[in-house]
């Protein structure tokens, strides 16, 4: 189920940052690294939010800047 | 900045019968017409099938992929045929002359498939879960914005909305810009895009060809009974002439002058003399000191509405003493459909044809006469006919006309 989970939410940061799988690094911080903007940020937020049913507080959204911070709080909220 | 004669330097076109000028102008023609059975979307329970459809357009070969899943399909007409406008002008946008350049399109249909998408959205999934990606084309000036960011162009952005003639009000805007001097260039076009809420809307509203009759687009034909929709973009580039002539770059033709008139009636019904449209007429006859005997071709706004192209004909006999003898006049929307917002901006790349090529393209389907229609059509077949002015006419039900004049540059 988690790596389920992992899989389809790389997925969803690939195809909205245009940026291949096989080198989108989980770590790689959206702003810094991967360069993208605000607008695509809070696509990839709502596009997380649309396919789990899960509303992501207001509070929370300024954290999720890298996969592997949406995969955390994914885990962490999906069981 | 102080340019006030104003010039048509680019041309870009995506258009249901041919991509880029070259290719647009020989569909004309060959009169060879975009009309065909629609493939977006299921026609299975319409009476209509058909619309001036945009097939083997592959936007990545002018956009390229990266960045190509952000744009609506009407962005991507828009953005394609603004970048074939910009490298036929051969103008170069920079950091230095980005404030000087603007972009101004017409549009009133193009974001009604994004919109009835995401409100599809809204109610399949909630309101908390739709996708952020679309909501940004639902807004009316969404394709013109692309065009903007695409190409950083930072003069001004506007989109004019008002129906069938805003792509000649936003030649009447950007011209008005160039000559108050607040910008050199702007990127003019016009857009549309088919949609199912369009086709049923105007299905419902018994609007469509082929509910009172044949299914066909055949502007001033006795048997004419509705519109075909269309789709697609136009660019032009206009500049001022002293930046053009400046730049050196390769000058189409000039934009002698435009007016238009307010002319509402009842809803959905066309002023029954054309009062408006005369006014227009009449109006950038006298602000261009042309003389009605000197228009060698119309480009008429005729779309194969009874009531349409019954009042253009009588508006154009007033203007035209005998017209018979000089004036011949073409309908384009008779290979292309009516795409509304677009419309004008094809029919001025048709002109600029007929200025350049020395070609005036016929009124394809033409088989019956009218009574209500006896003017000098060009029918059927291909008028070879080098054309110094050519007046662009555009009106609809809704109160609005307006009229272009187009002239070769000397």
């Amino acid at each position: 189920m988690a790596n389920k989970i992992e899989d389809e939410l790389k997925k969803i940061v690939s195809t909205i940052t245009e940026i291949p799988l096989d080198t989108l690094k989980p770590d790689a911080d959206f702003f810094d690294d991967l360069k993208i903007d605000s607008m695509k940020a809070i696509e990839i937020v709502a596009a997380f939010e649309k396919k789990y049913k899960i509303v992501i507080p207001e509070e929370e959204i300024p954290k999720m800047r890298s996969l592997s911070k949406i995969i955390a709080f994914a885990k962490d909220k999906i069981k | 900045m102080d340019d006030k004669k104003i010039v048509i330097t680019g041309i870009g076109v995506v258009a249901p019968n041919g991509i880029g000028k070259e290719k647009f102008w020989d569909a004309l023609k060959n009169g060879s017409s975009g009309i065909k059975p629609i493939s977006r979307f299921d026609t299975s329970e319409f009476k209509c099938k058909l619309a001036g459809e945009v097939s083997d357009f592959k936007p990545a070969d002018y956009l390229g992929e990266k960045g190509l899943r952000e744009l609506d399909r009407s962005s991507r007409f828009l953005c394609a045929a603004a970048k074939l406008a910009i490298e036929d002008a051969g103008l170069s946008i920079t950091e230095e002359n980005t404030d000087s350049i603007g972009v101004c399109t017409g549009t009133t249909l193009s974001s009604l498939w994004n919109i009835a998408e995401y409100d599809r959205e809204v109610i399949k999934d909630g309101p908390l879960f739709t996708d952020a990606g679309v909501f940004s084309g639902t807004v009316a000036n969404a394709a013109s914005s692309r065009v903007s960011i695409l190409f950083n162009i930072q003069g001004f952005n506007a989109t004019i909305s008002t129906g069938y003639t805003s792509s000649i009000e936003a030649i009447r805007y950007a011209a008005n810009f160039i000559q108050s001097g607040r910008v050199h260039a702007v990127l003019v076009g016009g857009v549309e895009s088919i949609s199912p809420a369009s086709f049923t809307g105007f299905y419902r509203l018994g609007f469509l060809a082929g509910l009172k009759g044949e299914e066909v687009s055949c502007p001033f034909d006795r048997r004419r009974n509705g519109i075909i929709l269309g789709e697609g973009s136009g660019v032009i580039v206009l500049e001022g002439e002293a930046h053009a002539k400046g730049r050196k770059a390769h000058i189409y033709a000039e934009v002698k002058g435009a007016a238009s008139a307010f002319d509402a009636y009842k809803l959905g019904k066309y002023q029954p003399q054309g009062k408006g449209l005369h006014q227009s007429i009449r109006s950038v006859l006298s602000r261009s000191r042309i003389r009605p005997e000197q228009i060698d071709c119309v480009q008429a706004s005729a779309n194969s509405v009874k009531e349409h192209d019954r009042i253009e004909t009588a508006v154009l006999r007033e203007v035209f003493a005998k017209p018979a003898d000089g004036v011949a006049i073409t309908a384009v929307k008779s290979m292309l459909g009516e795409s509304f917002s677009a419309a004008g901006l094809f029919q001025v790349i048709s002109s600029l044809g007929s200025i350049q090529e020395g070609f005036i393209p016929a009124v394809v389907n033409y088989t019956e006469k009218d009574p209500d229609c006896d003017l000098h059509y060009v029918t059927n077949t291909l008028h070879s006919r080098k054309a110094s002015n050519v007046l662009i006419s555009s009106f609809g039900p809704g109160g609005n006309n307006a009229a272009l004049l187009l002239s070769k540059y000397q």
